[in-house]
């Protein structure tokens, strides 16, 4: 069953730039997705209007209620002045759920991104990993079907950024959401997706399947994930190797 | 250090002052000793005092005016645009215009019954600008990515105001209020000045009076207590804005 779908889609900005161009795609409930490209190839502008933040010029979109959709931006996009749990809530806070139901989900979002011990702390106070743990918690505590990621840990040192692609993983697996996630990184994608569209100018130029033999351990060392990062990187047209683009 | 030496500094400046005036035998109509402009404000405390409240009353309440309407008004101008480019021309007509040149228009036509009024009109006028221009910047440069959050999650118009643009444009706003303040003084002092009546008896009136009457030295101290009050609002509005941002804005960040 699809969660979303984009159907022969165009987005024109403002200005007058198409974004995209007829896209069609869609995105199975359950399934995780990664949209590689490089900047400007319309990947953010994918995910904003399955979001529902930006509307097609033309074609349309199956999607969810925005109260059904959990977002992570680039940025960790927090608000200075609140605290980590204020910050986590604060979507819940808006929606009007009841206090005890904020509470329980706070504690478990929390969890999920091993921020328990922080939950009064303000964000200047975080590192850079951290404060993207609390966007991520922020989105989950919503228990959205769907989470799209615009490029999250982009940001952030190699590290700290292979600690996070293993949490979001185990995350995905343990809460069975559909997942939509952006990134420029070939070697990220190959980690961590089931599937990858590969854009392009705005448009789809390939759909890669990734076989996750030997996701169990070691899977940056396995020859699946070396294929994995080949395809993507031929598909992108630069040769062979493993790294590009990361 | 950064209190004790600006207070040594004034200490040795005006004992300067004392023991210079006193060799050159500065006239007292031109340049009074300290010790005797201290004495002028004892002896006149009680009317420097009822002075100093008219001018703080005619301050304060000009000042609040100002942040109250502006505060509404920006947000007004965030929401629809058409309402600020309908206005805009004349709020900048209204501050370009000297204050004291639209003083004696607005003695006559709320003065006459109710000189405060007037006076608190005519400081309001001189403060609201920056008040007004600091919270729409405010407003306007909260980062898109935080209003797209509040749309995904279904904010209503007032609640992305209460969330997320009041607090976010809290340290513009303050920064404007400390500009406001100042100028809501200075309004203060020139609708006095301009109203020069014995209707209005606040401190600027006290320097005028005591200027025609050659009592320089209750002239200072009516000019000391101005400084006083000026200084005292700054800081006032100085501990606000630590209070409101210490804990989270970077501006406070050691």
């Amino acid at each position: 069953m699809s969660a979303l779908a984009l159907n022969a889609a165009s987005l024109r900005y403002d200005n007058g730039f198409t974004a995209l161009k007829n896209v069609t795609a869609q995105f199975n409930s359950g399934s995780f997705t990664a949209l590689v490209g490089p900047s400007g190839c319309g990947k953010s502008s994918l995910l904003r209007l399955l979001a529902g933040l930006e509307q097609p010029f033309i074609g349309s979109v199956t999607g969810l209620a925005q109260s059904q959709i959990g977002f992570v931006f680039q940025e960790p996009t927090l608000l200075a002045w609140r605290s980590v749990a204020d910050n986590i809530t604060l979507p819940l806070q808006i929606e009007g759920h009841s206090p005890n139901e904020i509470a329980a989900r706070l504690d478990e979002a929390l969890a999920l991104v091993g921020l328990t011990d922080f939950a009064d702390t303000l964000p200047r106070q975080l590192s850079g990993g951290m404060k993207m743990r609390v966007s991520l918690a922020r989105a989950l505590a919503k228990r959205p079907p769907v989470l799209l990621m615009d490029e999250p840990f982009a940001a952030l040192d190699e590290l700290t950024r292979f600690r996070l692609d293993d949490d979001l993983h185990a995350i995905w697996q343990q809460q069975k959401c559909t997942i939509i996630f952006v990134t420029h990184s070939v070697t990220e994608a190959a980690y961590l997706a089931e599937r990858a569209l590969v854009m392009q100018g705005g448009e789809i130029q390939k759909e890669i399947a990734i076989n996750q033999t030997g996701r169990d351990s070691g899977f940056r060392s396995a020859p699946a994930f070396t294929a994995a990062c080949n395809a993507l990187s031929m598909a992108l047209g630069h040769g062979t190797g493993a790294g590009g683009g990361a | 250090m950064r209190y004790l030496l600006p207070f040594l500094l004034g200490l040795a400046l005006l004992s300067l002052w004392e023991i210079w005036v006193g060799l050159a035998d500065v006239p007292v109509f031109i340049l009074p000793a300290p010790s005797l402009i201290l004495a002028a404000l004892v002896d006149n405390f009680t009317a420097l005092m009822a002075a100093l409240w008219v001018t703080v009353k005619v301050t304060l309440l000009a000042f609040v005016w100002a942040v109250a309407t502006a505060v509404s008004l920006a947000i007004v101008f965030t929401r629809a645009r058409l309402i600020e480019m309908a206005l805009y021309p004349y709020v900048i007509t209204l501050q370009v215009t000297p204050v004291v040149a639209i003083a004696p228009l607005i003695l006559i036509w709320v003065g006459f019954d109710n000189v405060s009024r007037a006076l608190v009109i005519i400081a309001w006028i001189v403060a609201f600008f920056p008040m007004l221009t600091n919270t729409v910047q405010g407003l306007r440069s909260v980062d898109p990515q935080l209003h797209d959050l509040m749309t995904l999650s279904g904010a209503s118009w007032w609640q992305r105001l209460i969330y997320l643009e009041l607090p976010a444009a809290l340290p513009a706003m303050l920064t404007g209020a400390k500009i406001s303040g100042g100028l809501a003084l200075i309004g203060a002092v020139v609708a006095e000045f301009v109203a020069g009546s014995g209707t209005s008896t606040g401190l600027a009136w006290r320097i005028i009076e005591t200027g025609n009457r050659l009592e320089i030295a209750t002239m200072f101290a009516s000019l000391a207590l101005l400084s006083a009050l000026g200084i005292f609002l700054f800081y006032l509005l100085s501990f606000c804005e630590w209070l409101l941002l210490h804990r989270w804005h970077e501006s406070f960040r050691r």
